[in-house]
Formats: structure tokens, sequence, C-alpha cells
């Protein structure tokens, strides 16, 4: 009995220390921009789901590709039939760890950069991005941009759009994230 | 001993959830159905309408033409198999006022009775299909209207006799259901009404159709298309055309290549039916895929976004 006490207990510091560990935003805004002789072409989408975990220092992003919105829905249904694929890729994950040590219990503003894998179209990269990260009470704020190359990720530009597409776009990540709780 | 199995185990159970990781938090977020998309390339399949709509606020420029025979009396090298003929050319606009509503005019040739077509049209897509078969089908519904603004002719038992206004009307009234397969294959069907408030002596007024079309995905940007309508004319009508006239009514059949380049689509047809239009490629279609009265064609589909700026910003 005093055994199960102490398992019960110590449990739940475990628990409880994961919780505290644990932030979630489950509506990341990313977006990315291509900007071309021809075009310029933007999507964003606030769809993004992302946590962090404080104490092991991982980041986690995942957005399905057919919440992006684009100012052309021909180009937003190309997007998604032609370039993405959606149907067979419905999903871009991140997977990456923070490469410096922010002090997430004081407020304040780090430069940080985090080393991780990229999942787009089905293919792996990893990659390596600079980025902020804000802390304030119990809200961590995370912003960054970096560049990927669509050929990297398996995406063929067509040579008859190859004025209209660029072959790297900027994507800029926001998330504004709290405890997590379920 | 008892205090150290526990704490192995509370060791076990925290490593568990260290492990477990960040992305299992969010596994169980995306469970809405997603929509099918390109179930056809463009609002066509061949020559009749398909399930697929324009979106709001996008305007569509469509160019459509047909050539003369490729073979038979008409074709031939003299006519470079038919290029050098043309029995119907159809202009249009449309506008997609919703994403499931959309609406048009257009101006044609008239490839049979009734020639200097002029075109309203509506389509409204109640349905679309689903990923995980929630909704299995993809379901709308097409209506025109047109008034042919040619001269009367003087032979009263012609189509082209016109008593009053009236006379110069036709309309369609169609039905689409599609679904698309693993990725692949689409199929439609298309039961079709067509009205001609003025016909020829012994042709119908009214006249059902039951349309049945299909694409084949190629690649991504390439489909082969084929479409068919069998429509229901009286047995009377069609003997009454053969014996009298010598014409015989054949089933409209098309094949098609659709290519999509960005904002194009393109569409290379095969027809035996001279005209573009369903009022008149439905019920007046006398041309023989058998004979070489087949022709080449095109359709091209120019998109444009409007207000996409303002849409865009909210």
């Amino acid at each position: 009995m005093k055994y199960w006490l102490l398992f019960m207990t110590a449990w739940l510091a475990v628990s409880t220390a994961d919780a505290q560990e644990l932030y979630s935003c489950k509506n990341t805004r990313l977006s990315f921009f291509s900007s071309s002789p021809l075009e310029d072409i933007e999507a964003k989408t606030d769809k993004g789901a992302s946590a962090i975990n404080t104490k092991t220092k991982d980041i986690f992003f995942k957005v399905p590709i057919n919440s992006f919105q684009f100012k052309k829905k021909l180009m937003q249904e190309h997007f998604n039939e032609n370039y993405l694929e959606s149907d067979k890729y419905p999903f871009a994950e991140f997977k990456g760890k923070i490469n410096d040590s922010p002090e997430f219990s004081k407020n304040g503003t780090y430069p940080v950069t985090v080393t991780g894998t990229l999942n787009i179209h089905g293919i792996d990269k990893t990659y390596t991005a600079k980025g902020t990260i804000s802390t304030q009470g119990s809200t961590i704020t995370v912003n960054s941009t970096f560049n990927v190359r669509v050929a990297d990720h398996g995406i063929k530009i067509p040579s008859l759009v190859v004025q209209n597409v660029a072959e790297v776009v900027a994507v800029t990540v926001n998330g504004i994230y709290t405890p997590y709780s379920k | 001993m008892k205090i150290v199995s526990t704490i192995l185990l509370c060791c076990i159970i925290s490593t568990y959830a260290q492990a477990q990781g960040l992305d299992k938090l969010f596994d169980s977020t995306t469970a809405t159905h997603t929509r099918v998309r390109d179930t056809y390339k463009s609002t066509r399949i061949v020559q009749g309408q398909s399930t697929e709509m324009l979106r709001k606020h996008e305007l569509d420029f469509r160019v459509a033409h047909r050539f003369g025979d490729v073979g038979g009396e008409f074709g031939g090298s003299k006519t470079f198999f038919g290029t050098d003929n043309s029995t119907d050319i159809r202009i249009a606009f449309e506008y997609g006022i919703s994403d499931n509503l959309m609406v048009g005019i257009s101006r044609s040739k008239g490839g049979g009775d009734l020639q200097q077509l002029y075109e309203g049209l509506i389509k409204y897509r109640f349905l679309q299909q689903t990923t995980d078969d929630h909704v299995p089908v993809s379901l709308a519904v097409f209506g025109n209207a047109v008034i042919s603004g040619m001269t009367s002719g003087t032979d009263k038992t012609a189509a082209s006799h016109f008593e009053d206004g009236s006379d110069r009307l036709m309309y369609v009234t169609q039905a689409l259901v599609s679904r698309k397969f693993a990725n692949r294959l689409s199929l439609t069907l298309a039961p079709t009404y067509v009205h001609r408030n003025h016909v020829a002596y012994m042709d119908v007024n009214n006249l059902f159709a039951l349309g049945a079309a299909a694409r084949l995905k190629l690649s991504k940007r390439l489909g082969l298309l084929a479409e068919y309508y069998y429509p229901f004319r009286s047995q009377e009508s069609k003997d009454y055309f053969k014996a009298t006239k010598g014409i015989t009514f054949y089933n409209p059949l098309g094949l098609g290549l659709e290519i999509e380049t960005g904002g194009h689509v393109f569409s290379i047809t095969f027809t035996n039916s001279t005209s573009i239009l369903e009022n008149q490629f439905i019920p007046e279609t006398t041309t023989s895929w058998l004979q070489g009265q087949f022709r080449w064609g095109f359709n091209i589909s120019r998109r444009f976004t409007l207000f996409g700026k303002k849409d865009w910003k909210k």
C-alpha cells in the first residue's frame, strides 16, 4: 500500500512535469512566397499544429497541405493536384531540435537555430533554420523564415510555367504557444 | 525490492512519455471530409457539361471550334481533311457566382437547323464527392436557353421558319452525376432533356437523351476523354426522315484529349456531330463516324480570377 502511494506520487510528478514542459499551438500560421519574373505567388494557412518540449527542446510542426489559401483558386487547385499532390501527401511535417538554450522560464526574446527534418511531398530533407523564440509569462512565440528549394522535395515545375513559379520559396512560420492540455 | 521495481516502473513510464514524441499530440486533429478535386479539368467534357464548376469570382473565356468532315464527300485532301471548313464556332464568357453556381453567355454559329445562336446558361452543383465516400458522387444540374437570330425561312415545314419570336427558342435541362475512381478514372452519367419550340415537320419538340462520359487521366496534365449520347427519338420520326429526305440520325460520339497548362485547358476533340451546343448536337446529329463524317475541333478555356486581392485579404 505504501509503495502504491509512492508509485502514484511519482507517476503524478512525472506526468505533471511533462505537461509543464509541453507547449502547443493549434493555429500556427504558415505562409510561403514565390517570387518570379512573371508572377509573385503567396499562400497562407493558420491551420498548422505545433508543439515544443522545453525540456528536451524538441519542436514539431504539422500542416495540412490543402489548408493553404491562394489568391487564385485555380492556382490553389493546381498546387494541390499537380505540385504537392495533397491526396497522396496530405501533410507537411517538421521534426527538429532547438540548438540553443533559451531560458523558457524567463521573459525575453532569444535568437535560435533549429535543426531537423522537413517532410514535404513525402520527401525528407534536413534543414537548419534561424528564428526567434520569445517568452512572455506562460506563452511562447516562435518566428522563423527559411528557404525551401522545391526540387529538393521532388516537386517538378514544368517548363511551361518556369517563368511563373520560383525554384526557391520562402516559408514563414509564426506560432503562439500555450501550456499543453488535452 | 519492491521500491526498486516501483522506481523502475516509474522510469519506464516516464521514458515512454518522452519517447512518445510531440508528433503524437496531433494525431486526432484532422478528420474532415475532403472533397474530390479535378474529376475533369474543365467545366466541359468533350461537348457536354461536366460536374466541374468555376470557383467564386472566376471568369472563364471559352472558344470552341469544329471543323468540316475529315473524310467522305466533303473531306479528304481538297479541304485538308476538313480544316478549310468550320461547322460550328462558339465564343463564351462564363462566370462563377459561388463555388457551386455558375452562369454564362455565348454566341455560336450553330451547326444544326438553326444558326446565329445566342445562349444563356446556368449550372449548379448540389453535391461534391468526398475522398472518404461520405458523399459518393458529385451531382450538378445544367440548364440553358438559346435564341436564334437568323432570318426566318420561307419553307413552312422547315425548322428555320418562324411564325413568331418564340419559335426561335431552344432549351436544355440536364442532370450530371460523376464519380472519380482511384484518382485516374472519372465517369459521368447525364440524363438530358432537350426542348425545341419549333422543329421541322415530323421532327420532335421534346427529346430525352442519356449521356455517358469518361476521363482517363494519363498524367497530371493530360487526360483522355470519351462522351456518348443516346437520344430516345421516336421510330416514327426516324422512319419519316429516312424515307422522305434520306436523313439518318446518329448518336453523337466524341473523343478528346484534355491538356492543362496552368491557366488554360486545351481540349482536342473528334466528334461526328457538327454542332457544339447540346440543343443541337443531341437531336440534330446526322453525320456518321463510319462514313468519314467526323471532324476534329478544339475547346480552349482560359480562366481569370477577378477580385482576387479583395477576397484573399478577408
